[in-house]
């Protein structure tokens, strides 16, 4: 990221090409719309570029990037909040595994999903997610352990119905 | 089984963000316990059945894009002005802007309250003041009525080219403006011309005409005026006096009117006496008051300007130390006044730092998060 605040073009392709991928994941896992998953991919993107000058190497570059992507997830929510409250998720073609798991995932207390999936899809550390989310360290450890029994207890089919932790 | 690790321990460890020496311990029970086996396993399982669930690629429009916005990029400012864009730098800039006018509001009501406003113009031109001997309570009210009485007093420093001239020139014009000669002291320092110094006295309503002729007698290095207001101390003095005639009349009526001891009538021609000597004291300085409204007090330095600094020191080991000293003095001066200054100001100064950081801070915080979202 320094070099291409230094002006390299391809020091950012390199950035791009590592990151695009995981950051449309991020997004794609956490909206129903594909094209909406895309578009904040890019304005993330966009939002670095544009920010370039002001970057000051504080924190891991991808800290600091799904920090943006975060932002623009929030904002995203806010939006999709104000205008379509109460709108269903699309049912698209999936496996009934993925499904599933979904459906479990969604059962989780919102803070607590958040801090599971940054670890499982993300693969952030403990250290990375209490930065980005602003929290304790020790914080992000409980919860996750909170969230991963949780969604234990969600996706054993035999529990359908019966209230988990 | 006694667990020595937590299960929470147990999900770091699996994490691989365990600290290295619970991680041997862990791994060491970890190998005895099946309770702890069959956790770890459904955590492994766990993140097995989430691994399921992959998203699909991205559109390969998306390079496109960002293609775009990169050669937008070029065009912005990089190297050495690339501070311009920092926000850091703008609100560095904004912070001691705010600093500066805070400690700017602070000082401003200090100075003017402190000194007050001098009206020079009331000064220069106040109206002719008479004293008269009348009754102490109509000239009480009538002082109080009048315009204040003010002292003026006038530093001059002029720079002549022939000094030789210059006592009989300004004799001639204090005796146009009806003034007088206080005190004239002329000296000759070794390393420039000689000097006059004098206090002269001229009639407050003659002041700025003689002024101007003093000043046309050469080049004027520095001029200085003050009004000291006075009446305040002239309606005291006037009250005081008022009342020591008083004394001293129904003194004189009790020695006219009763008789009685010798021992009596001497204590009370002795407490006239006093009263008298008091009087004629305050009259005198009644006397002086006046004086210094009618006539103002001009300090007058005079010095030839084409000797100055044309005769070499005698020996350049004393200016050498009289520079040395006046360096120490003018350091430890600056050193108590940029202490006195902080000891007045650094607490208000504290104070309001204290008060508006956490709100700055706060609408910082607010500003860059909407900035962040608006991109």
């Amino acid at each position: 990221m320094l070099e291409f605040q230094a002006g390299s073009r391809p020091a950012f392709e390199e950035v791009f090409a590592r990151y695009r991928e995981p950051l449309y994941g991020f997004f794609r896992r956490r909206l129903t719309n594909r094209e909406r998953a895309e578009d904040l991919t890019q304005e993330t993107f966009i939002a670095v570029i544009r920010a370039t000058v002001r970057y000051q190497p504080k924190a891991l570059f991808r800290t600091y990037l799904y920090s943006i992507a975060l932002n623009l997830l929030a904002a995203e929510r806010r939006k999709l909040a104000r205008t379509a409250p109460a709108t269903n998720e699309v049912i698209e073609n999936a496996a009934d595994e993925v499904l599933w798991v979904r459906g479990a995932l969604r059962k989780l207390e919102p803070s607590d999903r958040e801090i599971l999936m940054l670890r499982e899809y993300e693969q952030m550390s403990y250290a990375e997610i209490a930065e980005l989310l602003r929290i304790p360290i020790n914080t992000v450890r409980s919860r996750l352990f909170r969230s991963r029994l949780a969604l234990k207890c969600h996706l054993e089919p035999e529990r359908e119905g019966v209230k988990c932790p | 089984m006694n667990h020595p690790i937590e299960q929470e321990e147990l999900m770091t460890y699996l994490d691989g963000e365990l600290a290295a020496n619970r991680a041997a311990a862990t791994a060491s029970h970890l190998e005895r316990c099946q309770e702890c086996q069959k956790l770890a396993a459904e955590l492994r399982d766990l993140s097995d059945q989430l691994s399921n669930w992959q998203v699909e690629q991205s559109s390969p429009a998306l390079t496109n894009n960002i293609a775009a916005e990169m050669d937008k990029y070029s065009g912005q400012p990089r190297g050495k002005f690339a501070f311009l864009a920092r926000r850091q730098t703008w609100a560095w800039a904004g912070g001691l802007s705010v600093a500066a006018f805070v400690v700017a509001i602070l000082i401003q009501p200090r100075s003017t309250s402190q000194y007050g406003k001098i009206d020079f113009a009331r000064a220069r031109n106040p109206l002719p003041f008479q004293i008269r001997d009348s009754k102490a309570n109509t000239f009480f009210d009538e002082v109080r009525a009048r315009n204040p009485m003010i002292a003026r007093t006038t530093q001059l420093t002029i720079a002549v080219k022939d000094f030789a001239k210059m006592r009989p020139l300004v004799d001639e014009i204090l005796k146009r403006h009806g003034g007088y000669l206080g005190q004239s002291n002329i000296s000759s320092p070794v390393d420039s011309g000689p000097v006059l110094e004098a206090t002269l006295r001229v009639p407050s309503d003659q002041l700025d005409a003689a002024m101007a002729e003093l000043k046309a007698l050469g080049r004027v290095e520095s001029e200085s005026q003050a009004g000291e207001e006075i009446t305040q101390q002239y309606v005291d003095l006037e009250a005081r006096l008022s009342n020591a005639r008083n004394s001293e009349k129904r003194l004189t009526d009790l020695l006219r009117e009763r008789t009685g001891k010798l021992a009596d009538v001497l204590a009370v021609e002795k407490e006239i006496e006093r009263v008298r000597g008091e009087i004629e004291r305050m009259e005198a300085e009644r006397k002086n008051f006046a004086n210094r409204v009618d006539f103002a007090t001009l300090n007058i330095k005079l010095f030839e300007e084409s000797r100055a600094g044309l005769q070499m020191p005698g020996s350049l080991s004393p200016r050498l130390r009289n520079a040395a000293v006046e360096g120490y003095k003018t350091t430890v001066e600056s050193i108590v006044g940029a202490a006195s200054f902080l000891l007045a100001y650094g607490p208000s100064v504290l104070f309001w730092t204290a008060v508006l950081f956490f709100p700055a801070r706060l609408v910082w915080r607010r500003l860059r998060r909407h900035l962040l979202n608006s991109l």
